[in-house]
């Protein structure tokens, strides 16, 4: 899994370097920056964030042979991150019908790409925290949960730099 | 004898097939051994071997003579595009799998890989890829902007049809291959090492497929990042690299180099390992200066990120950046030079047998230096700024490629022939497959420095009748027809050899490494059920010595 | 190398000979060790004993380091020196005395401040520092004149630019070097360095509107030009056609070639162009009309007299 963290961070990696370049290259319109709204999104984040201290009292319980514990806060893990998924889904829409789109716009462009990458890998860990979720219920431990919440510690990671660069920097930038 | 070590079974419970047992088809389409993976890969690298080596054929014919009408110009563009992604991808790619998923687990002393399913996965990826970039020929025109593919050219606007999405998903897919199988690989020799094989032992083949794994994962996420962006653009209409919806043509240039150097080294890297060994085997000696040859491996897979503009010095980055990317391109030629004479000094003092193995990696030394000092040509700027984009780069990337690379996969095929099949390869036909191969190499690629030189630019589907132009090219025709028939030969005499050629025992060579101890050739099903303890670099070497002595102590 | 023509050219081609120099020596050590080697320690009939088991040496090691090392060091100096001899500054602060844009497949050359636009062939004068911009209009060029020195892309959405020395009069050839589709082989360059008096003259000459036409066939030509759709590409100066999709034609047969290198200018050629464009040049934008082949002939002699 480590290796897999290792190529996925720079594939991440190359997505945020070509959105900074997308931003001095050609430069984000002001008014659609102006439209991100980084107050739900700050919300959205720390649910995510959270979800990764919940994912990680989960481990706990199976180290400790808890499997109640195990169950219990892998569901909750689970919801954390559907609903920053349902957060990201009511961004999207707010956005697209403010005329901002994947086609319409080089921030569009940059903006969908960049956090829908993110949001695809979020959704891929919901699926496999889905079934290891199944797989604890049906044995009682899963011994694969460390793997996999390797893996969702790091979609939160990289969330955190996702999140400085599209919202938090043009705050301060002139760009 | 000491006490032996039993090397434990794979996790994936045996088929009970053995590689000799014929099951047919599903035997392969079925399989999770490595052994019968690796040749499923080395196949279908022949395979497209053929196909690119067919493509550059008809693209030698049509610029045998100047202003010629043999091919149409948009055949012959997505001819040299096809020709390019096909050699890369689908030919050296699978080639390097195929020697290193095969021999990987036999030269730790394991006896499979550390995830058997998904290397099959790997392979099958790999193999889909290249289905999915041929079906564009049926399915309205191949891609024809070049392996390249640079941007606004290979937007929607610019090419219609759908080649280049089968180009991008093509190549997505067999990237997916190449990931899996090199996390597949990493973990096989951190975790499966018979143990006394500390990681400062392995064999050199090993240990650069090691090093070669990690550029993998770290270089083929720039292209699928840039493969994306293209399809969004192209598919969803988004502007990254459409300069009039406002996107840059220069970031495709990055992201792409920014995979584009690393995968050379990516092929190059594994020909070293291979080449290491030959030297060994066939000089009689161990590897001169292990250390410089090993850790100069690990300093080109870190330089190679910091040199990707070197392919973007007619661009306009500005004398600075340019000056930085100069800087670091000469810099990584000197862990290269280090190993050529490391190479050469195992050959001195040695007792040299000139089997075909051997020759392959003879003319390597001479070829790849060729090629390695016309690389050094560009890393000077205003060198380049004459020689980028003419056929002194096409001279300049075969030499390497084909003098560099396919040396190093010939000469383990020679090498590894009757480990794979349990039968030599006639001494006499690869001798003539090995002349006729390298006349026709260095007929075709030599004469093209000059027309670089002289002002020939690359990627032209035909050239006016300068001076010397139709010569030369005349010349370059007449090597790769020569090439062509030494291609024939070989595909001969791989099936000739395969299936009744002299049979080969375990260790026909009296090799030094691991693979060479398995009871028969091939190996049986499962490579190893006990082996002594090891503790030296040529591990097989001394498990021999060490029996001889005890023998005669007897 | 091509004889270097201008200043840039020779200072290249000289860091050319100094870099064959040493790379030949180092080409020619690898031959001779490894034909030596191979000679020398080649198996001996009947030996099958091991070789010298030498592991290494470390100071045989950082020699072969330091000895490219510090080869290289020069060749990076000198890289430093002629990339700056041969590009001063990559934004210049003067306005340019040429630009040139790459369009799909031909070269448009604009003389700023002079009312000037050609195609294919550019004028140059010879023994000052010209400086080039270069633009596209489409995909991604570049300008290659071998004997004039380096080659620069032309690259959509930004500007860049060139400097030239040119210190021989004379007819240079070159060619677009970076692929931009079905002709990119076609995208040939002419550059044709005068004397500055010439040049001045031949820039003067080119300022003017176009000839008049001739004879009877030759206007009917010029009516055919600007109605049937020509001049919606093409423009000619001082006719109604001010189409700039296409290559200017207001003095196209003083031109040497058509089709950027293609074709010499003669009628019969611009008649067949016309006439059959897409069998000559396939891929390029030029429509196949289909005109009546009187047609074709008047607007053919029209343009051949539009020196």
């Amino acid at each position: 899994m480590q290796l897999v963290i290792f190529t996925e961070a720079f594939f991440f990696l190359c997505l945020i370097m070509s959105f900074i370049y997308m931003a001095y290259h050609t430069g984000f319109e002001r008014r659609e920056l102006s439209r991100l709204d980084i107050r739900s999104a700050g919300v959205y984040t720390a649910v995510l964030i959270a979800s990764s201290f919940t994912l990680h009292l989960a481990e706990r319980g199976y180290t400790r042979g808890k499997p109640g514990v195990l169950k219990g806060w892998l569901i909750v893990t689970i919801v954390l991150g559907a609903v920053f998924l349902a957060g990201q889904g009511t961004e999207y829409v707010r956005l697209i019908r403010d005329d901002i789109t994947l086609n319409g716009s080089v921030f569009g462009a940059s903006f969908f790409t960049l956090t829908g990458f993110h949001g695809l890998h979020v959704l891929v860990g919901l699926v496999i925290l889905g079934i290891v979720t199944g797989l604890a219920f049906l044995r009682d431990r899963e011994s694969a949960i460390g793997t996999v919440a390797m893996y969702w510690h790091f979609v939160d990671v990289v969330w955190i730099f996702v999140f400085t660069v599209v919202y938090v920097l043009p705050q301060f930038s002139s760009v | 004898m000491g006490a032996t070590i039993k090397i434990p079974d794979p996790a994936s419970p045996f088929p009970g097939l053995g590689v000799e047992n014929e099951q047919g088809l599903l035997q392969w389409l079925a399989a999770v051994d490595h052994k019968l993976i690796g040749i499923m890969y080395l196949v279908m690298s022949l395979i497209f071997l053929l196909l690119g080596g067919v493509l550059a054929l008809l693209m030698r014919i049509q610029l045998a003579v100047p202003m010629n009408h043999f091919l149409p110009p948009e055949t012959y563009d997505q001819f040299f595009t096809m020709h390019g992604t096909t050699m890369i991808f689908f030919v050296a790619m699978p080639a390097i799998f195929g020697f290193a998923v095969y021999f990987v687990p036999l030269m730790i002393g394991a006896n499979e890989m550390a995830f058997p399913r998904l290397n099959a996965f790997g392979f099958w990826m790999t193999f889909l890829g290249g289905v999915l970039l041929y079906f564009s020929f049926v399915a309205g025109g191949a891609p024809d902007a070049g392996w390249f593919n640079y941007a606004p050219l290979n937007e929607r606007n610019y090419s219609f049809h759908s080649g280049i999405d089968y180009y991008a998903m093509g190549l997505l897919v067999s990237g997916i291959g190449s990931v899996v199988t090199s996390i597949n690989l990493i973990v096989t020799v951190l975790h499966y090492r018979i143990p006394g094989m500390r990681m400062n032992k392995l064999p050199l083949f090993v240990w650069m497929v090691f090093v070669n794994s990690f550029l993998v994962l770290a270089a083929f996420p720039s292209l699928n990042a840039a493969l994306a962006l293209l399809l969004l653009d192209r598919q969803l209409n988004a502007h990254f690299f459409n300069t009039v919806g406002g996107g840059s043509a220069l970031l495709w240039q990055h992201l792409f180099w920014i995979f584009g150097h690393p995968e050379v080294y990516i092929l190059i890297l594994p020909s070293f390992g291979i080449l290491s060994e030959v030297f060994q085997v066939f000089s009689r000696k161990p590897i001169f200066g292990y250390a410089f040859v090993a850790a100069s491996s690990v300093a080109i897979a870190l330089l190679a990120f910091g040199v990707w503009a070197h392919h973007m010095f007619a661009v306009g980055l500005g004398n600075t950046v340019n000056s930085f990317f100069s800087a670091s391109s000469m810099l990584i030629g000197i862990p290269t030079g280090v190993k050529i004479f490391n190479w050469l000094a195992t050959m001195h003092g040695g007792k040299i047998r000139f089997a075909t193995p051997m020759l392959f990696a003879i003319a390597f030394l001479i070829e790849f230096t060729i090629g390695g000092l016309s690389g050094i040509a560009f890393s000077i700027v205003p060198i380049d700024w004459q020689l980028t984009d003419t056929y002194y780069v096409v001279a300049h990337l075969h030499y390497v490629f084909i003098g560099g690379t396919v040396s190093g996969l010939f000469a383990g095929l020679f090498y590894w022939f009757p480990k794979m099949t349990g039968r030599m390869i006639d001494e006499r036909g690869g001798k003539w497959f090995f002349w006729l191969w390298t006349i026709g190499f260095n007929l075709t690629f030599l004469v093209q420095h000059m027309l670089g030189m002289i002002g020939m630019p690359r990627r032209v589907y035909t050239y006016p009748n300068l001076p010397w132009y139709g010569t030369l090219n005349f010349i370059s025709t007449a090597g790769a027809i020569l090439m062509s028939v030494a291609g024939l030969l070989l595909v001969y005499l791989i099936w000739k050899c395969g299936r009744a050629g002299r049979t080969a025992g375990a260790d026909p060579w009296n090799a030094y490494t691991l693979e060479w101890a398995t009871k028969t050739s091939p190996p049986p099903m499962k490579n190893f059920e006990e082996l002594p303890p090891v503790s030296d670099r040529r591990a097989w070497w001394e498990i021999k010595q060490k029996t001889n002595h005890d023998d005669n102590r007897k | 190398m091509e004889d270097p023509a201008s200043f840039q050219a020779d200072r290249i081609n000289r860091l050319f000979n100094h870099f064959n120099i040493a790379a030949g020596a180092m080409l020619l050590l690898v031959i001779v060790l490894t034909l030596w080697f191979v000679i020398r320690y080649r198996r001996p009939e009947g030996d099958d004993s091991e070789g010298s088991q030498n592991e290494g040496n470390r100071r045989l090691e950082i020699l072969m380091i330091g000895v490219p090392g510090l080869l290289l060091a020069w060749f990076f100096y000198e890289t430093f020196t002629v990339s700056a001899a041969v590009m001063p500054s990559a934004s210049p602060q003067r306005p340019p005395d040429v630009i040139i844009t790459g369009h799909q497949f031909w070269w448009e050359v604009d003389y700023p401040g002079k009312q000037v636009i050609t195609a294919n062939e550019v004028h140059l004068p010879v023994g000052r520092q010209l400086l080039m911009e270069m633009r596209s209009a489409d995909v991604i060029h570049d300008w290659w004149v071998p004997q004039l020195g380096n080659k620069m892309d032309l690259i959509p959405g930004n500007k860049n630019y060139l400097w030239l020395t040119i210190r021989k009069a004379g007819n240079y050839v070159g060619a677009c070097s970076e692929f931009c589709g079905a002709q990119h082989a076609w995208m040939r360059i002419r550059v044709i360095a005068q004397d500055p008096a010439d040049f001045n003259r031949w820039l003067d000459s080119n300022a003017t509107a176009a000839m008049p036409p001739g004879d009877d066939l030759a206007r009917e030509g010029k009516v055919l030009f600007e109605t049937r759709s020509c001049a919606g590409c093409h423009g000619i100066k001082g006719t109604s056609a001010i189409g700039t999709a296409g290559p200017d034609l207001t003095h196209v047969a003083s031109r040497g070639t058509l089709l950027t290198g293609m074709l010499a200018t003669n009628e019969q050629n611009l008649g067949d162009w016309i006439d059959h464009p897409q069998r000559i040049k396939e891929g390029a934008y030029m429509p196949a009309f289909r005109f009546p082949p009187d047609s074709v002939k008047a607007i053919a002699h029209y343009l051949a007299q539009l020196k």
